[in-house]
C-alpha cells in the first residue's frame, strides 16, 4: 500500500475516532443530565445509584428519573440528531452555508398551525391540538416544496426565496391573529415559540425516535450526491452521474420531514440546525459520509448541554432549550469560526 | 492491474462511432445559439473545438452530456440515444470537464478525485478505488496536495484536480471545456499531453473533445477540428485542412501566418492584427 492511500485511511481512523468519543462524550453527558434537576431527593449521587441499580428507588423517585428525565434527555438527543442533520443535508443540497432547517418555511408553517389551534381553536383533531395542527401546517409547506421541485429547472435560488416568502407570509397571518388574540393565548403562543423539550410524553419521544431513525439512514444514502452537488454545483454533479433537480427535491422533502416531525412537539428549535453541521465541518471536513454522522451526533450534544444547562442555571426555573441553545450555542459557534481564521468552509 | 488501462484484447471494437450527433438545434429563448449541427466521432479520435466567444462551444459540449436538452435533433452515445439513458448510466461514458467549479463546500483533493469513483460504486469505496484514486494523483503531480482543501489551491491546481477526477471516472468519452484556461506553459503541456496519452493507450476505446480558444493548442494536440461559427459549423476536418487564414480571419477576424515546423509534422499559427471591417473585401 502506498503513502496516500496509507494517509487516507489513517485520516479515516482519525475521524472514526473523533465521532465514537463525541458519542461516547454525548452518552456521559446524557447519564449527567438525568442527575440533574429540581428534586431534592435526586441528586446526582443518589440518581446515579439509582440508574445504575445499586440503590432501589421510592415510587417517585422512579417516576422522576423515568417519567420526566429520561423522556427529556432521550428527546434532547432525537431533536439535535433531526434537525442537526436536516441542517446539513439542507445546506448541502442548496450549497449555501447560511441555510438551517427554517429556511424553508417548515418551521413557520408550524407555528401558523400552533396559532390557529391557540388562538382561533381551530384544530383537526382536537385532543392534541397544537401539535396535530403543527405538524399538518409543516407538512402544507413540503407539500408546497413538493410543488416546486416538479417544475421544470428551479434553482438552490429558488427554494431559497421560497421558503423566505413562505416565511413572511406566514409570520404576517400568525401577526394579525395575534392582534386579536387575548393575554392568555399570546402567553402560550410566546412559550410555544421558545422550543421545549418537556412538552412531549414518553410515548411521543419514541414515535419521534422512531420516525428519526428511520429517516437518518436514508439520508446517508445521498450522502454522495451531495458530496458532488456541494463540491461543484449542478452541471458538476451532472457528470457525476447525479441528477441535480430531483435530488434536490428528495432531500428537501426528507429534511423538511426530519425538521417537522421534531418542532410540531417542541415548538421552535432553530440554532442547532445551523451551527452543529458548521461545527462538524470543522472538526471533519465537507465529505457528507462522514459529516451526516458527526452532525447528529454534535447536534445532540449541542442540545443535551444546552438543555442541561438550561434546567439548572435558575433552578427550579427552566428556561426553555431554544433560548439556551442561542446563548450559549452562539458564542461556543463565533469563537469556533474565529479560531478558523473565518473559514467556514 | 489498474482500472484506468483496460486490455488491449478490447481493442477489436476500435473506431466504431462512438457520438453521433444529429440536427442538433439549441436556443436560449429567441435566440438560437447551436443549428443543424450534425457530426459523429469515432472512438481513438482527439476532437478539438474551436470558435469564438458565443460561438456555442461550451453548449455543444453541455448538449453531449446531458446537461442542456437540445429542443431538437438527437445526441447518440455509444449508439444509445442520451435523452434515454439515466445521468448515472451517462456518466460511466462520459466525464464532462467544465471551465471552473465554483465550490461551496470545498473537500479534501483526494476526496474530489474520489467523486469520480461515484458512478461506479454503491456506496462503500474499494482498496481498489483508493488504489486509482492514488495513481492519478500522482500522474497529475497532485500527490503533495492530496490533503488540502480544494478552496485553498491554486486556479492551475483546481483545473488539474478536475481533470484528475474525470480520469479516475474512467469514462469512454472526455468533453473538456477550456481545459487549459487557468494553466501556466507548462501545466497546460503536462494536462493536453496527459489527456492525449489517454486516449492513445486506450487502444481505440476512448475519445476526447475539447472546447479551446489556443488555436496551436488545438492543432498540436488534436487529429480533428470542429470549427463553430455563428451556431453552425463552418469547418470540420484535420487541423491542417480547417485551420487556414481564410477560416481564421472568417472566424475570429484576425490576420495570421501558418508555417509548418522543420520537421514538417506541427503546425504554428502566429496571429497578426486584428481585420477591420471591409479588409477582407479588399484582399
Amino acid at each position: 500500500m502506498d503513502e496516500i492511500t496509507t494517509a487516507h485511511q489513517e485520516k479515516t481512523t482519525r475521524q472514526l475516532v473523533m465521532v465514537s468519543s463525541l458519542c461516547l462524550v454525548t452518552l456521559i453527558f446524557a447519564v449527567i443530565s438525568m442527575g440533574t434537576g429540581s428534586s431534592e431527593t435526586l441528586d446526582m449521587t443518589s440518581t446515579m445509584r439509582i440508574i445504575f441499580g445499586i440503590d432501589n428507588p421510592t415510587k417517585l423517585q422512579s417516576d422522576i428519573i423515568w417519567r420526566l428525565r429520561f423522556p427529556r434527555v432521550l428527546m434532547a438527543i432525537i431533536a439535535g440528531t433531526a434537525l442537526a442533520t436536516a441542517g446539513a443535508l439542507m445546506q448541502g443540497c442548496l450549497g449555501n452555508p447560511l441555510v438551517s432547517p427554517l429556511t424553508l418555511g417548515v418551521a413557520s408553517g408550524a407555528a401558523l398551525g400552533a396559532a390557529f389551534a391557540i388562538i382561533l381553536d381551530f384544530s383537526v383533531i382536537p385532543n392534541v391540538a397544537i401539535v396535530a395542527n403543527a405538524f399538518l401546517f409543516s407538512l402544507l409547506v413540503v407539500g408546497i416544496i413538493i410543488q416546486l421541485g416538479s417544475m421544470r429547472s428551479v434553482s438552490a435560488e429558488s427554494y431559497i426565496l421560497v421558503g423566505i416568502a413562505i416565511t413572511f407570509i406566514a409570520g404576517a397571518i400568525v401577526s394579525t391573529l395575534t392582534y386579536f388574540a387575548t393575554d392568555a393565548q399570546l402567553s402560550q403562543l410566546t412559550h410555544w415559540s421558545f422550543g421545549s423539550l418537556s412538552r412531549p410524553t414518553l410515548e411521543d419521544t419514541i414515535w419521534i425516535g422512531a420516525t428519526v431513525l428511520c429517516l437518518i439512514p436514508m439520508s446517508l444514502i445521498f450522502a454522495w450526491d451531495l458530496n458532488a452537488m456541494s463540491l461543484g454545483g449542478d452541471d458538476f454533479a451532472i457528470s457525476t452521474g447525479v441528477d441535480p433537480q430531483i435530488t434536490r427535491r428528495n432531500i428537501l422533502i426528507l429534511s423538511a420531514l426530519l425538521t417537522s416531525v421534531v418542532i410540531s412537539f417542541t415548538g421552535l428549535i432553530g440554532f442547532v440546525g445551523l451551527a452543529a453541521p458548521h461545527m462538524s465541518r470543522l472538526i471533519i471536513g465537507n465529505d457528507y459520509r462522514k459529516l451526516i454522522p458527526c452532525s447528529a451526533v454534535s447536534g445532540s450534544l449541542l442540545m443535551l448541554f444546552a438543555d442541561t444547562v438550561g434546567r439548572t442555571l435558575f433552578s427550579p426555573i427552566v428556561i426553555p432549550v431554544g433560548i439556551m441553545l442561542s446563548i450559549i450555542g452562539g458564542p461556543v459557534f463565533m469563537y469556533l469560526l474565529m479560531r478558523h481564521r473565518g473559514v467556514v468552509m | 492491474m489498474s482500472i484506468l488501462n483496460p486490455e488491449k484484447s478490447l481493442s477489436k471494437e476500435s473506431n466504431d462511432e462512438i457520438v453521433r450527433v444529429s440536427n442538433l438545434r439549441f436556443s436560449w429563448g429567441e435566440k438560437i445559439v447551436l443549428q443543424d449541427i450534425s457530426f459523429s466521432i469515432n472512438s481513438g479520435q482527439i476532437v478539438a473545438i474551436l470558435g469564438k466567444n458565443g460561438a456555442g462551444k461550451t453548449t455543444l459540449i453541455k448538449c453531449l452530456n446531458g446537461i442542456q436538452k437540445p429542443k431538437v435533433g438527437k445526441v447518440e452515445v455509444c449508439s444509445k440515444d442520451i435523452s434515454e439513458q439515466s445521468l448515472l448510466e451517462l456518466s460511466k461514458l462520459v466525464s464532462y470537464v467544465p471551465q471552473s467549479v465554483r465550490t461551496s463546500f470545498p473537500m479534501d483533493v483526494f476526496d474530489v478525485l474520489m467523486l469520480g469513483r461515484r458512478p461506479h460504486v454503491s456506496w462503500r469505496t474499494s482498496p481498489e478505488d483508493l488504489e486509482t484514486v492514488s495513481d492519478t494523483l500522482r500522474q497529475f503531480g497532485l500527490q503533495d496536495l492530496a490533503f488540502r482543501r480544494f478552496n485553498r489551491l491554486s486556479g492551475g491546481e483546481r483545473q488539474r484536480a478536475i481533470i484528475a477526477k474525470a480520469v479516475v471516472q474512467n469514462p469512454r468519452i472526455y468533453l473538456l471545456d477550456e481545459p487549459t484556461s487557468d494553466l501556466d506553459l507548462q501545466h497546460q503541456l503536462l494536462i493536453m499531453e496527459k489527456v492525449t496519452d489517454i486516449i492513445k493507450n486506450s487502444g481505440g476505446q476512448k475519445s476526447a473533445i475539447f472546447a479551446i480558444h489556443d488555436i496551436n493548442m488545438a492543432a498540436r494536440f488534436s487529429d480533428r477540428v470542429i470549427l463553430l461559427h455563428e451556431g453552425e459549423i463552418l469547418a470540420d476536418g484535420t487541423p491542417s485542412k480547417v485551420i487556414t487564414q481564410d477560416n481564421i480571419a472568417t472566424v475570429f477576424g484576425v490576420d495570421s501566418e501558418i508555417t509548418l515546423s522543420s520537421a514538417g509534422s506541427r503546425m504554428n499559427i502566429i496571429i497578426g492584427e486584428r481585420l477591420k471591417k471591409g479588409d477582407r473585401e479588399n484582399e
